[in-house]
């Protein structure tokens, strides 16, 4: 790779060098074409889709009051797609007046970006801890976390992620398990959601939405038509038309300009490649015939 | 013995949960949730191990002088010092443990996977040929629904987001749950293979 | 504390600078990836550490035993430590029995999770009326994939015909896929320069 300014002078026909261009120039292209919209964006608003309406319509169905179980069951590697659709989530619940009951099926990282987003958006509408939400925070062996809180959340998390006792928690004293719990609302970048669906909503009817990362959401569409899941939000598409919904905008639809740039910019590179390998074939060819 | 009876703790909690899941209220499932329990904290443990395995193998290069001996050193250092605050002055919000995820470690994970973009980028110039007809009717599905998912979409064909609705609703839906079912499958005769003892290459040798 | 120190260019230089050196990679590998790396992987280790003591050793066994008295919390306790048992030999065996018991009882809930939770609410959303030709491609579409991934029979013939069908969609699957693919890796890439560009520079909004 790092040879092929010097084989261009070496009798490579135009064809041959651009099926060969230098790494460097093609990734040089993808920061620029990330950097430029966000230095000058366009705004554009984000069509929305029927999941993400079906997911805005199910939380703010919900009365007042409702206990909404809210895991983060995100890595730290997806926080730029995952951190919004639960931002967005978490503002769409306490603007709602719900109790958010927060924890995490992801050991790493998991329980600390809950604890950080449910007190920085709980501080926003004035919220309280242990009254308005909490959270749980992690316990390992997600199968098992999420069948024992069926039974009974205090065996299966004794105290909070602070190490709060849970009946010393007034949220909880009212949470013993799942027939207190209204609804699921799950953020993940992983198969938690299957277990979420094939477990708990499967075993106890809890109607759930979730808000995937991009990768995970064509699967996610098989659980929108057999409605085990209500709603669906993809990526950071989904949590930019989200934040439309529910009239907040923010860093999900800040960063919408940039995603259309650069899907334009890698369906160019797609057109380039097959228009040089199919004319370098027919060059090949050409010269074969000869 | 070394073999046996560890098959048979895994018969016996398997079928405690299956068991559990026909006969709820009663004193099978009051037994299956102390399992539960219990299970959760076995499996905390071995993500302990995991956690003291990575110090161990480093130790060992700092110990026996390896030339990325200071790379490993560093790991150690970093591991005592989120480790050593997570044991001493706990978790939550505000500890030095919390600080040093939210401000490093946390970062570092996402630039780490957002490298990826560049390599599918440059994956997508180099090798995304249309070489047949069935790579071909992949890259245009891709195309259109690249297209279709960006707010500039809707700017070149009005059509665009429903088009690419359509064919993640009805093709894809129909192959992802396709592959959803014979998956699901798959796990549960391999679930069965290892409560029934034929699956025990978890047991590893010996 | 002085006020320059304050200034989130000065606040977030540590994250910026090890996001730059994860960057650094991509020109070739260096000593300030590798250090990165190393940093990386030491509180990734340290965090499961502290994680793990807090919330499963302090407060499943430890709180339990102490303030109310469960005695019982000792059998997964002990059989935790035994998954350490690898390190000595003589009896390293024995953490087979913790392996086991985890393994086992997640085979359970596995077992009855894939069937009950999986398979008959999957198979019965595809028993659709044959009124539309939307339901008509999806019943297609899912038989025709669970034919060709999971016959093992040579496909020739009309099972050849079918499978060829299910190409067909899976080509199609796959396309969607690769395009949702390119959006979550572009996602993480727009966020991290987001971080660069607005949280810590302050150069954009």
């Amino acid at each position: 790779m790092h040879g092929t300014a010097a084989m261009d002078v070496s009798g490579k026909s135009f064809w041959e060098r651009l099926q060969s261009v230098d790494r460097r120039i093609l990734y040089t292209l993808i920061f620029a074409s990330v950097i430029i919209p966000i230095l000058w964006p366009l705004h554009l608003p984000t069509p929305v889709t029927p999941e993400s309406r079906a997911f805005f319509n199910a939380v703010d169905s919900l009365p007042s009051g409702s206990v909404v179980l809210f895991p983060f069951d995100f890595w730290p590697s997806t926080l730029p797609e995952t951190e919004p659709m639960a931002v967005a989530g978490l503002r769409h619940c306490f603007r709602k007046n719900l109790r958010v009951v927060g924890l995490s099926n992801v050991g790493m990282g998991g329980p600390s970006i809950a604890d950080r987003l449910l007190d920085s958006i709980g501080s926003e509408f004035h919220k309280t801890y242990g009254v308005d939400y909490v959270n749980l925070g992690y316990k390992a062996n997600y199968s098992a976390v999420l069948l024992g809180m069926g039974s009974k959340i205090a065996d299966i998390y004794p105290a909070d992620h602070r190490g709060t006792r849970l009946d010393s928690i007034p949220l909880m004293r009212q949470v013993p398990n799942y027939d207190s719990v209204k609804f699921v609302l799950i953020v993940s970048d992983n198969a938690m959601t299957d277990y979420w669906v094939a477990l708990v909503n499967a075993r106890y009817g809890l109607p759930m939405v979730a808000g995937v990362t991009a990768i995970m959401a064509p699967k996610m569409l098989s659980y929108i038509q057999s409605h085990q899941l209500l709603g669906l939000l993809g990526g950071m598409k989904g949590a930019a038309e989200y934040e439309q919904l529910i009239d907040h905008s923010d860093k999900a639809s800040r960063g919408m300009d940039a995603q259309s740039l650069i899907h334009f910019l890698i369906i160019a590179f797609i057109i380039l490649g097959n228009f040089g390998f199919f004319m370098l074939r027919r060059e090949q060819s050409q010269k074969g015939q000869n | 013995m070394k073999s046996r009876l560890p098959v048979l703790v895994a018969f016996i909690s398997g079928a405690l949960m299956i068991l559990a899941f026909f006969g709820r209220g009663t004193v099978v499932d009051a037994v299956s949730d102390r399992a539960l329990t219990w299970q959760t904290i076995v499996g905390g443990f071995s993500l302990l191990l995991g956690a003291v395995s990575i110090a161990r193998v480093h130790w060992k290069k700092v110990a026996t002088k390896h030339e990325d001996r200071l790379y490993s050193l560093c790991l150690l250092i970093c591991f005592i010092v989120m480790g050593g605050s997570g044991v001493i002055n706990g978790i939550g919000s505000g500890t030095l443990f919390d600080t040093l995820f939210q401000r490093i470690q946390a970062p570092m994970m996402s630039t780490m996977f957002s490298v990826l973009a560049f390599f599918i980028a440059s994956a997508a110039y180099r090798a995304f040929r249309a070489r047949s007809v069935s790579s071909a009717i992949l890259l245009v599905a891709a195309v259109l629904v690249m297209l279709g998912r960006i707010p500039m979409g809707q700017y070149i064909y009005h059509g665009l987001p429903s088009w690419a609705d359509w064919i993640m609703t009805v093709p894809s839906m129909a192959v992802q749950r396709g592959i959803l079912i014979g998956a699901a499958l798959g796990a549960a005769s391999m679930s069965l293979r290892i409560i029934l003892g034929i699956e025990r290459t978890y047991l590893g040798r010996g | 504390m002085p006020e320059w120190y304050s200034h989130p260019f000065f606040l977030l230089l540590p994250t910026a600078f090890f996001t730059l050196a994860i960057f650094s990679f991509l020109y070739k590998d260096n000593p300030m990836f590798k250090l990165a790396e190393h940093v990386f992987a030491g509180l990734s280790a340290g965090y499961y550490f502290g994680l793990i003591w807090q919330s499963v050793i302090r407060q499943q066994v430890w709180m339990p035993l102490t303030q109310d008295g469960q005695w019982s919390v000792l059998i997964p306790g002990v059989l935790g430590l035994l998954m350490f048992a690898r390190f000595f030999p003589r009896i390293g065996w024995t953490t087979r029995l913790p392996l086991a018991f985890v393994i086992g009882s997640t085979a359970g809930i596995m077992f009855i999770q894939q069937l009950h939770g999986m398979v008959l609410p999957q198979v019965g959303r595809t028993l659709l009326p044959l009124d539309s030709l939307r339901n008509i491609l999806i019943i297609v579409g899912v038989l025709t994939t669970l034919i060709y991934f999971y016959f093992s029979k040579p496909h020739t013939g009309t099972l050849g015909w079918i499978a060829s069908v299910g190409i067909g969609f899976i080509m199609v699957a796959f396309g969607a896929h690769f395009g949702y693919t390119v959006m979550a890796r572009v996602s993480l890439l727009i966020g991290r320069v987001q971080f660069l560009l607005v949280d810590w520079l302050g150069v954009a909004r």
